[in-house]
C-alpha cells in the first residue's frame, strides 16, 4: 500500500519527535520487580511469535526473546566480535580440533535456582537431533559425532512406529539409549560437557553460542513429554503447551526470565535473580510489544513509548523514506544477507521444454545486464550496497571474496555471449519469466530487471506473481525459470551461504551441480589451517559465479530505529545483540 | 418461536458439518505446504515428514477424522501450524472478545450515527441537511476502511496525539474503585477510533436504508391516513413509519453484526487491535488449516446466531411477520 501522504505525515512526525527530543515516560506500570534505578526497554515486534522453545526457534524475532531467557555456553561480545565464557566458565579444544572439553560455571543457575548442569545441554542437544521435534536446525548438530545417524535411525524409527511394526513407548526407551551410546555428547559430570565432532568444524564455538544449542531446564520440560501412540513422537500434550508462555512454569537460565506473556500484546521479561552475571546487566528489563504495523511501531516510538524498533522491513516504501530523512534515530548497516535471483539449471523445464537457462553463457548474460545501481538508487531507494558476490564482501573478516566475480553491469558483454549462446540479439531466447512472491516490495525491482532485459538484451520476460505459500511449491518443484530469492547466514563463516549451492542440498533451489564445487566444499569442511581453508571457499565461490546459478542483486541492510540514548546496541551484519548491555541514559 | 429457535438449532450441526466439508476441501486443495517457509533454511525432508505426521497432515482422511475426534470429544480445535506453542482455543478466546467489543462499538456507533443521518434527511426531503447527510453517506459507503483509518490515525494519533494505539487493556470491572473510571476512560479512547473506521460503512448504509425506507413509507396511505386524521408530520415518522423502515435494517444487522464482531484485518492492522480479523487473514495466507477451520466453525455459529435474532427482532419490530 503506498500512500504517499501518510507516510510522508509520519516522517514529519518521526522528525518532529527526534527534533524535540521525544517525551519519555516510563514505558509501563508494570516495572520490574528489583533494581529500579535501572530503565525497563521497550522493542516492537512485527509478529506474534512462533516459537520461544530454542530448539525449534528459526525466526529472527523469536531469536530476540530466547537471547533474552537463556544463556548458551559462549556468547558474543560484540565490540571485539570475539567468543567469550557464559555458561561454560573455560573449555578446551584437543590437537585434532574434534574434542571439546566445556567446564560449566559453577554458580551457573536455573531462575528457579537449580543448578545449570551438562545434562540439560545434553538433554537441550538431544532434542534438537529428534525428527520428533521437527526442529528446523537440526543439521547444525550433524557436525557432531554419530548425530546425523542418529537422526536418520530415529526417523526410520518413527516410520515404523507407524506401519504398526515397533512399540512406540519401547521404541522411545530404545532411542534414549541409542542416543547416549552413539551420539557423542556426554556429560562428564554435572559441570563438564564433552562433545566430539566428526569433522574439525572452525565454527562450532558459534554453533554453540546459536539459539538451537541453548540448553533448556530438563527437569520442569522433561516431565510435560508424552510418546505419542500413535506416531510413536514425543509431544507436548495439549494441556501443557503453555510452558513457554506460563511465567510460572518456564525455566530460563538468561539474564532475563519471563514475567508475563500475552498474545498478540506483549511480553516482559525481569532480570533473573539466579543469572551469574546479574550485576552486569544494564538495564531493569525489557518489553517486547507486538505491533503488526509498521509505521504504528513510528507512531509509538515517537510518543516515547517504545525504545527500539528492529522489525521495519527494509524492501518497502517506508523504510526508504526513513532512510532518506537521515534521522539520527534511523541506523542502517550493511547485513550479511543477499538479494538474488536464481537461474534454474535443470536441462529440460518441468513442461518439456529445453531449459535456455541451463547454459551458463545465458545466465552471466542476464547478470551482466542486471542495472544495480538504478534498482537500489531508484527502486528500493535504500542505497543497499549492491551485490557482485553471493557473499557480502566483509561481513567475514578472514574470508577473501573473489576479486573478478563478473558480475559487473555489461550490456556489450551480455549480447557477446547470448550470441555465442546462439541467441543473437535475443532472438530465439522465449519463455523466461521472473517468478516472484506477492506482497513484499519484490514486484518493483522485478519490473525494473524485465525492462533493462527486454530492452538491453531484447529478450521477452513474463513476471508471475504468486502469494508466498504457491511461490515456495514453484520454487521447491523447480516450476520456474528465474525466481527471486534471499540468503542470510547464520555463522560467521563462508559455508553458512556456499553450502546452499551444494548438489543434493536441501537449500539448492536451482539444480545446478558442479562436481569441482562440492569437492572444494567437501576439502574445506577437513581443512585445518584457517587460511587454507578460507582460499577454498574462495575458490568455490569464483566457481558459483562463474557459472552463475544465481545472479546476487544487492546486500541487505539491517535498519533498526532507536533512540540515539540507547547505549550498547552495537549494530553488525549478523545482527546480533547482546540486550543484557543494553541501557539508556539520561531518564 | 420456540419452534423456530428449535428448528435452528436442529439445523446447526448439519450447517455447521456442510461447512467444515467445503472449508476442508478447500483449505486442503489450496496450493503450498502449511509448514512452507518463503525464506529462509528448508528443514531437512525426514523433518518435514515428522512435521507433516505430527499434524496428520500426510493424509486428508487421517487429518479430518482426528480433528473431528479432538473437537467433537475434547472441544480441541487442535494447534495453529503458524503458532504452535499456542492452541486455535487459545488464539479465539483471546482475539474475539476483542474484536467483538471493537465490533460492539462500531455497530453502536453505525446505528447510531446511521438512523441520525436518514431521519434528519427524510424529516426535510431535497433540504440541505437532506443532501449533507446523503454526501457523508456516499462518503462512508465509498472510502476504504485503510483510508479513513489512516487518515484518523494521522490527525488523532499522530498529529494531536489525543489517543494511543499502543497495547490492548481491559478495563477492570472493580466499580467500588476510582481506578476503574481511569480504566474505563482508556479503553473508550483506544476503542473510539477503530469502532469509527469500522463503523463508517454500516453507517453509511444504514443512513441510505432508513432514508430510502422512510421516504417511501411516508408517503404511504396508512401514513396519509394518520396525517389526515391529525398526527403530526414528526409523530407520524418517529411513531409509525420509523419502526417499519427499521425492518431493512435489521436484516442487515445480522450478518454485519457477525462480520464486525469477528474482527477486520484492515482495523485491526491499522489500529494495532490484537484480534480475530488480521488471524483468520494470515490463517488463510499461510495455509493454517488449524485456524481457518477454527474460525470458519465460529464465525458460522455466530452469523446462524446473528441471523436467529434477527429474525426473533423482526417479530418483535413487526407483529405481522409470523415465525
Amino acid at each position: 500500500m503506498r500512500f504517499s501522504a501518510v507516510r510522508w505525515s509520519l516522517g514529519v512526525m518521526l522528525a518532529l519527535g527526534t527534533l524535540a527530543g521525544c517525551e519519555r515516560q516510563d514505558p509501563t506500570s508494570s516495572g520490574p520487580v528489583s533494581d529500579n534505578a535501572k530503565a525497563v526497554l521497550t522493542f516492537a515486534s512485527s509478529t506474534e511469535h512462533h516459537y520461544l522453545d530454542p530448539q525449534k526457534i528459526s525466526w529472527l524475532h523469536d531469536f530476540r526473546v530466547a537471547e533474552l531467557l537463556f544463556t548458551p555456553l559462549v556468547r558474543w561480545s560484540l565490540t571485539d566480535m570475539t567468543l567469550e565464557p557464559a555458561a561454560a566458565a573455560k573449555w578446551e579444544i584437543s590437537d585434532d580440533q574434534l574434542t571439546y572439553t566445556f567446564h560449566l560455571r559453577p554458580d551457573g543457575k536455573w531462575s528457579n535456582g537449580d543448578p545449570v548442569t551438562a545434562r540439560d545441554f545434553v538433554y537441550a542437544w538431544r532434542r534438537a537431533l529428534l525428527p520428533d521435534m521437527a526442529a528446523d536446525y537440526s543439521q547444525l548438530l550433524y557436525c557432531i559425532e554419530g548425530a546425523q545417524a542418529f537422526f536418520e535411525w530415529r526417523s526410520n524409527q518413527i516410520q515404523q512406529i507407524a506401519q504398526g511394526k515397533l512399540n512406540a513407548d519401547q521404541a522411545w526407551q530404545q532411542a534414549i539409549k541409542r542416543f547416549d551410546e552413539t551420539v557423542a555428547i556426554k556429560a562428564g559430570d554435572d559441570h563438564t560437557l564433552v562433545v566430539k565432532l566428526a569433522s574439525p568444524t572452525p565454527y562450532f564455538l558459534q554453533l554453540c553460542a546459536f539459539v538451537t544449542f541453548f540448553p533448556v531446564h530438563e527437569a520442569s520440560l522433561s516431565k510435560l513429554e508424552k510418546v505419542s501412540a500413535s506416531t510413536g513422537m514425543i509431544e507436548y500434550p495439549a494441556e501443557v503447551t503453555n510452558y513457554w508462555s506460563d511465567p510460572a512454569q518456564l525455566v530460563s537460565n538468561g539474564p532475563y526470565m519471563l514475567k508475563s506473556r500475552r498474545f498478540r500484546r506483549d511480553l516482559e521479561a525481569v532480570p533473573n535473580p539466579h543469572y551469574f552475571d546479574r550485576d552486569k546487566v544494564a538495564n531493569g528489563g525489557w518489553i517486547e510489544v507486538i505491533s503488526t504495523n509498521p509505521q504504528t511501531q513510528l507512531i509509538e516510538f515517537r510518543q516515547g513509548k517504545i525504545d527500539w524498533l528492529p522489525d521495519i522491513p527494509t524492501v518497502s516504501p517506508l523504510a526508504a523514506d526513513l532512510v532518506n530523512q537521515k534521522l539520527p534515530t534511523v541506523h542502517v548497516s550493511p547485513a550479511a544477507a543477499t538479494y538474488f535471483y536464481n537461474f534454474n539449471c535443470l536441462p529440460t523445464l518441468p513442461d518439456g521444454r529445453k531449459n535456455p537457462l541451463a547454459d551458463a553463457r545465458v545466465r552471466r548474460a542476464l547478470s551482466l545486464a542486471i542495472d544495480r545501481q538504478t534498482i537500489v538508487d531508484r527502486v528500493s531507494r535504500l542505497g543497499q550496497p549492491i551485490a557482485r558476490t553471493f557473499i557480502p564482501p566483509g561481513v567475514i573478516k578472514e574470508y577473501q571474496s573473489p576479486s573478478d566475480a563478473g558480475h559487473d553491469y555489461n550490456i556489450e558483454l551480455a549480447r557477446q555471449l547470448l550470441a555465442e549462446a546462439g541467441y543473437p540479439g535475443g532472438k530465439g531466447l522465449t519463455g523466461l519469466s521472473i517468478l516472484y512472491n506477492t506482497g513484499q516490495g519484490h514486484e518493483n525491482p522485478a519490473q525494473q530487471i524485465k525492462r533493462t532485459w527486454e530492452e538491453t538484451l531484447g529478450v521477452v520476460v513474463e513476471l508471475e506473481a504468486y502469494e508466498s505459500k504457491r511461490f515456495s511449491e514453484l520454487l521447491k518443484g523447480k516450476q520456474y525459470t528465474i525466481s527471486r530469492a534471499s540468503w542470510f547466514g547464520d555463522y560467521i563463516d563462508p559455508s553458512t551461504f556456499l553450502d546452499k549451492f551444494q548438489t543434493d542440498g536441501g537449500n539448492n533451489d536451482n539444480g545446478w551441480s558442479n562436481t569441482q564445487y562440492d569437492a572444494l566444499l567437501r576439502q574445506a569442511a577437513v581443512e585445518l589451517d584457517p587460511a587454507r581453508r578460507m582460499t577454498l571457499f574462495t575458490q568455490a565461490e569464483t566457481i558459483l559465479l562463474n557459472e552463475a546459478p544465481i545472479a546476487p542483486i544487492f546486500q541487505y541492510v539491517n535498519l533498526d530505529v532507536y533512540d540515539t540514548r540507547l547505549k550498547g546496541m552495537s549494530d553488525n551484519p549478523w545482527k546480533l545483540r547482546r540486550l543484557d548491555l543494553v541501557s539508556r541514559s539520561g531518564r | 418461536m420456540f419452534r423456530l429457535i428449535l428448528s435452528r438449532l436442529i439445523q446447526l450441526p448439519v450447517i455447521l458439518t456442510v461447512i467444515f466439508v467445503v472449508t476442508f476441501v478447500l483449505a486442503w486443495v489450496a496450493p503450498g505446504s502449511p509448514l512452507d517457509r518463503t525464506d529462509g533454511r528448508r528443514p531437512p525432508p525426514e523433518v518435514q515428514e515428522a512435521m507433516l505426521r505430527q499434524y496428520n497432515l500426510h493424509s486428508p482422511w487421517a487429518f479430518a477424522g482426528s480433528y473431528v475426534r479432538n473437537v467433537v470429544t475434547r472441544a480441541d480445535f487442535g494447534p495453529s501450524l503458524q503458532y504452535p506453542e499456542l492452541r486455535v482455543s487459545q488464539i479465539i478466546g483471546q482475539s474475539l472478545p476483542v474484536s467483538a467489543a471493537v465490533g460492539v462499538a462500531a455497530l453502536i456507533i453505525g446505528l447510531f450515527m446511521g438512523v441520525m443521518a436518514g431521519v434528519i434527511g427524510a424529516l426535510k426531503p431535497g433540504s440541505v441537511l437532506d443532501a449533507a447527510s446523503l454526501a457523508t453517506a456516499l462518503l462512508g459507503v465509498s472510502l476504504p476502511a485503510f483510508v479513513t483509518g489512516s487518515i484518523l490515525l494521522v490527525i488523532f494519533v499522530g498529529l494531536l496525539g489525543w489517543v494511543s494505539v499502543g497495547g490492548w487493556e481491559w478495563p477492570g470491572w472493580d466499580f467500588w474503585t476510582t481506578a476503574w473510571w481511569g480504566d474505563a476512560w482508556q479503553f473508550l479512547r483506544r476503542i473510539t477510533l477503530p469502532a469509527v473506521t469500522l463503523g463508517a460503512m454500516p453507517a453509511a448504509y444504514i443512513a441510505r436504508l432508513v432514508r430510502l425506507g422512510l421516504a417511501d413509507i411516508m408517503a404511504s396511505d396508512f401514513i396519509r391516513t394518520a396525517r389526515a386524521k391529525g398526527l403530526s408530520h414528526h409523530r407520524a415518522l418517529f411513531r409509525h413509519a420509523l419502526k417499519v423502515a427499521f425492518l431493512p435494517v435489521l436484516s442487515f444487522l445480522g450478518p454485519a453484526a457477525a462480520a464486525a464482531m469477528t474482527g477486520s484485518f484492515v482495523v485491526e492492522k491499522v489500529f494495532n487491535i490484537p484480534g480475530l480479523g488480521e488471524y483468520f487473514v494470515n490463517a488463510v495466507l499461510n495455509k493454517d488449516q488449524f485456524l481457518i477451520l477454527g474460525i470458519v466453525l465460529v464465525y458460522s455459529v455466530m452469523l446462524i446466531l446473528f441471523n436467529l435474532l434477527v429474525d426473533i427482532a423482526y417479530a418483535w419490530v413487526d407483529p405481522r411477520i409470523e415465525l
